[in-house]
Order: C-alpha cells, then structure tokens, then sequence
C-alpha cells in the first residue's frame, strides 16, 4: 500500500509507520527552512535545544530525563539539504513492552519532545543568557572542530569555493562572524522564524499510533499563529564554463583530494535514478571505476570514491594521497569521467551498481531510524516510493541513460589541500 | 551431523541456535522475522596484538611485523581468479571487513542472493592466495590507509595515550602498523598467520536477519571442509604496573587542544570477566557520563564542550578507563576527574544515581537487538570471549552498588594514569 503524508496543519505534515517488527520507536520532527540571514543563529538554536527546555532547564535535569527512559537516544541536528536548512529532533526510545515496570514510555518521550520543541528554555525577552553563551561556544568550537577532520574540511571548502555565488557555498569563517555577534535575543527571533515559517515533517515509525502523534502534536502546531511557510528553492547549475583549480595548504600528514562535478541535473528528480547509477558505476561501490582503476591497479590511494548530492545536483569526487601524485590522481579521475562518457563502462561493471544499488534500497525497512530518513527525505516529491519500488526503478535504467546522464557531467572545481611548505 | 542448540530468551521473545558444524568450526544463526536484509559475518580470534606466538606441538616462538593482521585482511579479498569484491558485485552483497586489537572478521549485508554471497565468504576466506606481487601492490594502498590515520587527531590521541600508559603490550601499536613494518611483510609470513589463526578452533560464523538454519547449514556444509582445529599459544612481554608517563603530547594542526586520559588497571589475570567490564562502564556513566555533577560543572566552567566522553577499553592483558575530549585546558580537566574519583572513592556511589545508570544500560541493552549487524558483531565477539550473546541481560539485574563501589576502588590508580594532548 502506498504511504503518504498527512496535513496536520498549514505546512506541518505527518506519517506514520506501523511496524510491529521492532524492540524501538522512532520520531523525527524536521524543520525545512531557506539557507537565509537566520542561518547563524539557527546553527546555535539546535545546539540550545538539545540540551535545555523551560522544563528542564539544566543539563543535569535535561539529560537525567532522557536517561530515565531507558536510555532513550535524544539528538537535535542542522544540516543543510541542497539549499534548505534542516533542523532535525530525533527521539527513539525503547518499546513500551520491554519496561520493566509498566510504564508507557513512548507517550512519555513523545510528551519530551513536544515539551522541548514547543516550549525553550526562554522568556518573551530572549533565550535563557547563561545558556546562550553557553550554546554560541560550543556552535563556535564546532564550527573550528571542522579543521580537526582534514577530509570534511577540504569538502566544505570545495563547496564554498565551487558554489561561492549560491547559497549552498556556506562561508565558514563569514559564519564564525555572525555566530559570535549573536544574543539571547537573536535565538528567539530564529527559534519564531522556525516555528511559524519552516515546513514541518513529523515521521514515526514503529508501534506509535497515529492518533497519538496527531493528539500530541496538534494542539501545538495549531496555535502557532500566522504560520506560513517560506518558500524553499535550491539553485541547480546544470555546467561549468571552466575548471577551475585551487590549492590550499594546511599541516597535513596526506594530501586531500576533492572535485566538484556539475551533474547535469534540472532538479531532483531530473533522470534522478540514471544519474544514480552512474556516479555508482564511476565512484560508488569496489567495483567502480574509481576504485579498481585508482585504488586497485594504480595503487595511488585507500580511498577514492564519488557520490551524488541530489539535492544540488552535483558530484563530489573524493581521495586522499601523497602530494607528488596529484597530476596522476587527477589525471585518471578525469580519464574514467571520459570513459563514462563514452559508454565505455563494462556491463559487468553497470549490472554490478544495479544490483547492490537495489539490494541495498531493499533493506531499508530494517531499521526505524533509517525508516524514518528514507520517507522524510521524499516529502517535497510527488509520491512516495518504498524501498521496494526504489529498488525496481534503478533496475530499470538502461546502459544508453547512464551514458547519457555521464554526457551531462561537466567538472567545475578541483581542489587539493596539501601539507605546508610541500612543492 | 551437526549439533544445534536452540538459545531463547523470554525477555526479548527472540532466539537463535548455536551450531557445532561438523567441519568443526562454530555457527551462530539468529533469525528476525519480518527483516528483509541479512548480515553474516565470519572472523577469526586474531587482532594486532597477536604479534608473537608458537602453534600447538612447536618449539620456538615466532615474531612477525606490526601490522600483519590487517594486511592478512586486505590481502584474503584476492585469488587466483576472481578476487571476493568481483564475485560480490554479482549477487549485490555490500561486503566488508575489519580488523581490531583481538580480532578480524568478513562481513557483508543484503536482502538477495543470500546463499550465493555466504559462499562466496566461506569459499574466500577458506582459501588464501598470496604472491609477492599482490603483496608488494598492497603496500601501496595500506601506506596511504596509514598516512590517512595520521591526519585524524582523535585516533592519534588515543595511540599517543596508549603508548604513554603501556610499555610492552602490542596494544600500543596502530592496528596497521607502521609503512616500516609491513614493509617487511612478505608472502611467506601471511601464510603463516593464516595457517595458525584461520581455522576451526580460533573462528566462528554468524548470521542474523531474515535466514533460516537450513539456508545456513546448506552453504556451509557444501563450503565448509573439516580442518584440523590448533591451538596456539601467545606470548606477551611481561607489562610492569606503572605507566611509561603520565603525560605526552604530538602535534597536529587541530582548532582546540584534543585530549585522552587513561588510567591503566593492574590486571592480575590476561582478560576481565563480563561482569567486571558492565561494571566499569556504569562506573564510568556515574563518574562523568551527561548526567554526572562533574559534566554539569565542567560545561559550565567552560573546560569541555559536549564532544567529551568516556570509553572502557579492555581486551587480552590490558584494562583502561579512559576519559576523552577537547578542552582549552587538558591539565584542568584531568585534576576534575583525579578530584571527582577521590571523591566517590572516599563518599561511595549514589543509589539513586546507580539505578537510573541500571536502568538506561537495561534500555540500551534491548535496543541493540534491533540492529542485525550488531546481533552478528557481538554473537562474535561474545563467543571469543566465551559469553553467550544474552549473558549480559541477566547478569545486569545482579549487579549492585557495592560492585561499582569495588570496582572504583581497584581498578582507578590516579598514580597510574596518564593523558596525552594532540595540539
């Protein structure tokens, strides 16, 4: 039977997934926003909400809450998704008929995190200060924390660089400025934006009623007064002009390896599972391109892989080797790239992606969580697909579209961060 | 014949059946209804610290190069013909494999063509093939592997520590190795380790998801060829009590200084019994977990941020209770924790806190038995441990406040810690 997602008010939508199968309930509540001048505070707004509310107003009684529900797991995340900002309350906890003394813990977590989303640690003033100052260092030395992982670091420098005229090229350092110049103030200005102008998807999965989500989360939902949800658009350049090169240097040990492809995409689901099958055949499983050529026979690397940011319509090509072999990495990368161009993959090569693409689409039901992630990020398509019917699309792409998808791929950026002082 | 055992627990209303194949080797077969996916994973008691040992019936020790076991991993994918990547990416299997301290295993997932990949992981881990060739090839990749290791601060500040708190014990060696040392690996050697640690007496399968013990058996008693079982002896260096030194830095460009500190146990006996090990990670919860007073003030006095954690890190002659994070001042956070377990030391744990620590590892316990692959890693782990994959549930409900009074007591020697600080 095919799933859909409920109204539940302007712009609030709802689905839930009944599964008997599992020892754990999941629910996840997403806020879709635009990339706009609310993004820095947006950033310290989840990170706040993760660990006070007006209840629970210390970290001791805040996390001493979520431990009493047998360990419920309790996070709040940003990300963005092409270019809209998601800000994402996830809640599993352990099926009521485990507890050991009756109780109805499900209720109770659903309970929590209505509490935390619709009433913060806040007054008609601000955030609370002590909190604020809190919360802002921490966002502050996350964002920093992003130098200690060299490999992500280098990625979001690509994306900056490759997308500095679209909002998807998130300036770090111009981030780290606004973040230190907000106040209590400005968290509760982000925290009105998000409830009364994000598009809100509530998706549970396991033995969690409908009515019960829907009796919890009404109320809530229905009185936020005014609510209109922003629009959400994401820019799709569908070619480069030019490569364009750079190169950084940092105290690397191993030099990182990044490209940025323009895929070719019109929007998300422009010839979407070709183009899937095609990043796959280049740079996805051991039996790609990038993998048997670059790793295995060229020995240049332990990693070398690409993958599909739907979202964007881009690609991301990614590896980590020694700095004299940058011309012989890029070389072969852009080789294989022409290679896919020309239809030259094996079919070998092409029936192996179909296969572990589908099997792996197919597995999906296995967990709620990944239950959850899988249905919530279709909810701006026109239907949803399970993972079954995922599965049988890719299984339907021909060896002539991913060619052609490969036609339309066109390399924007290559960027190297390599040690310092290095030639 | 084989000889099956049905294990049920009434707790969770699973089961699954233990296996004594008549090849010899140990099968575990945990069945979950209504899963779609399946994930089987086949390892071998033999991790990096296995570094010096003599088989049953020799006379002599031998001594190999740091690092061989994971190289043994990498190099098992290969044959003469088809290597085991190949051969997967016709049946869609998502294959893998990984090697840790005290053990190696070969996984992989998949929702079709279950038999077909099971063989496909009995016939190539069953049947070695080596040459000077693939070896030399395998440098290559495995250096970078290395040098990618290198760039990750979290990985080097837990080895700076371990070489700080252990003289002699192989676990201070990066599983990998060094590009020195398996730069002495050759052929002749990996068959060797193959030929002690790769057989009946030192392996065990396991297969969770949706499977049946027929489906098992029948692959495994086509693939599954009797093997003589050996025992092998291992030698370690005698570890003195104290540490090397109680502090050590490296250098890495990270945004803020990245610490881990350890408190080495005087284990009077190679491995800690279940018991001991559940004990030591409720004590760790209590001490600093996010519920502690120490976590609360540390925050709050600006001296960590939520990255810190706790890890209780035990395996064959090594016990440690480490505590890691990022702070600005690594020194202030180590006399916090040195006060803190002075302090519960002398004042004993709380009850109230003890049972709500009981209670989240009760929750947490359950919840892992949703997770296939993690059904499949600990029915592994736990039978090389000589545990059964339940024991852990039952042995809970036993423990007492008295035994983490204990536990503090001999295990925590503030005099025998050290910290290392990545900056």
């Amino acid at each position: 039977m095919n799933k859909h997602y409920t109204d539940l008010a302007n712009g609030v939508k709802m689905l839930c997934i009944n599964s008997e199968k599992f020892k754990t309930n999941c629910v996840k509540v997403d806020f879709y926003m635009p990339i706009n001048e609310y993004f820095p505070a947006l950033n310290v707004l989840a990170s706040f909400m993760g660990h006070t509310s007006k209840k629970y107003n210390t970290v001791k009684k805040f996390n001493s809450k979520v431990e009493g529900m047998y360990d419920a797991y309790f996070d709040v995340s940003i990300s963005t998704i092409g270019e809209k900002v998601l800000i994402r309350f996830t809640m599993e906890v352990l099926d009521d008929k485990f507890t050991l003394d009756g109780n109805k813990i499900s209720e109770e977590a659903i309970d929590f995190l209505v509490q935390v989303i619709s009433n913060p640690n806040c007054t008609d003033e601000g955030f609370d200060e002590e909190f604020t100052t809190r919360e802002i260092r921490f966002t502050l030395e996350n964002i920093e924390a992003l130098k200690n992982d060299k490999r992500a670091y280098s990625v979001a420098r690509l994306r900056q660089l490759m997308c500095k005229d679209e909002p998807y090229g998130i300036d770090h350092e111009k981030l780290e400025k606004e973040v230190k110049k907000l106040d209590s103030k400005a968290l509760l200005s982000a925290y009105n934006f998000m409830i009364s102008q994000a598009t809100v998807v509530i998706t549970a999965c396991g033995s969690i009623s409908a009515n019960m989500l829907t009796e919890k989360f009404k109320n809530f939902v229905q009185s936020i007064e005014n609510r209109e949800p922003a629009k959400l658009e994401t820019i799709f350049i569908t070619k480069a002009d030019e490569i364009r090169y750079f190169t950084e240097e940092m105290e690397v040990n191993q030099a990182k390896l990044v490209m940025g492809l323009r895929a070719g995409m019109q929007n998300n689901n422009d010839n979407y599972y070709a183009f899937r099958v095609m990043t796959d055949i280049f740079g996805g499983g051991p039996y790609s391109r990038l993998f048997t050529n670059v790793r295995e026979k060229m020995s240049l690397c332990y990693y070398c892989g690409a993958r599909l940011v739907r979202e964007k319509g881009i690609i991301l090509v990614q590896s980590g080797i020694e700095e004299e072999n940058y011309e012989k990495a890029v070389n072969e990368i852009f080789n294989q790239l022409d290679i896919m161009k020309n239809g030259e993959f094996t079919d070998d090569e092409f029936n192996s992606s179909v296969i572990a693409l589908s099997d792996a689409f197919k597995g999906v039901e296995d967990s709620p969580s990944a239950l959850c992630n899988f249905y919530t990020a279709q909810v701006f398509d026109e239907e949803l697909v399970s993972g079954s019917e995922f599965a049988e699309r890719i299984s339907q792409v021909t060896r002539e579209q991913v060619t052609e998808c490969a036609q339309k791929v066109s390399v924007d950026t290559v960027y190297l961060l390599k040690g310092e002082g290095a030639k | 014949m084989s000889n099956i055992k049905e294990i049920k627990n009434e707790l969770l209303k699973d089961c699954y059946y233990e296996i004594d194949h008549s090849s010899g080797f140990k099968i575990f077969v945990y069945p979950k209804e209504n899963y779609s996916s399946t994930y089987a994973v086949f390892g071998t008691k033999y991790g990096s610290i296995d570094t010096c040992f003599k088989k049953e019936g020799e006379n002599d020790f031998t001594e190999v190069p740091e690092g061989i076991a994971h190289f043994l991993e990498h190099k098992l994918f290969e044959s003469e013909e088809l290597d085991a990547f190949a051969r997967y990416a016709k049946t869609g299997a998502s294959a893998n494999a990984y090697t840790s301290f005290d053990k190696t295993c070969y996984l992989f997932q998949c929702s079709g063509n279950f038999e077909e990949s099971l063989e496909i992981l009995l016939d190539f881990v069953s049947n070695p093939y080596f040459t000077e060739q693939t070896v030399q090839k395998e440098q290559g990749i495995i250096g970078q592997e290395i040098r990618m290791y290198e760039d990750e601060p979290g990985w080097e500040s837990l080895f700076v520590l371990l070489r700080a708190m252990y003289h002699n014990h192989p676990v201070r060696i990066d599983i990998a190795g060094t590009v020195e040392s398996i730069s002495h690996i050759t052929a002749e050697l990996l068959y060797e380790c193959y030929d002690t640690f790769y057989n009946p007496a030192n392996m065990a399968l396991a297969v969770a998801g949706n499977v049946t013990v027929e489906q098992v058996l029948s692959i495994a008693d086509k693939m599954l060829k009797p093997k003589e079982s050996k025992k092998v002896e291992r030698k370690f260096q005698l570890e003195p009590e104290n540490v090397v030194k109680t502090y050590d830095e490296r250098h890495l460009s990270v945004a803020m200084p990245i610490f881990a500190i350890g408190f080495k146990e005087n284990v009077k006996t190679p491995e800690r019994t279940l018991k001991e090990s559940m004990v030591s990670n409720i004590l760790l919860d209590i001490l600093a977990g996010s519920t502690s007073s120490l976590y609360e003030e540390m925050l709050k006095d600006n001296l960590i941020n939520t990255t810190f954690d706790t890890e209780y890190f035990e395996g064959y002659g090594y016990s440690a209770h480490i505590f890691n994070g990022e702070s600005a001042e690594p020194e202030k956070v180590r006399e916090r924790i040195n006060e803190e377990i002075t302090k519960v030391m002398k004042n004993g744990v709380d009850n109230e806190t003890f049972q709500r620590i009981k209670k989240k590892h009760y929750g947490s316990l359950i919840m892992d038995f949703d997770s296939i692959d993690s059904i499949g890693n600990s029915l592994i782990s736990a039978y090389f441990n000589n545990e059964g994959i339940y024991d852990q549930l039952k042995l809970l409900e036993s423990i007492t406040v008295e035994d983490v009074n204990d536990r503090l007591r001999t295990a925590f020697n503030i005099e025998k810690s050290s910290m290392s600080v990545i900056k």
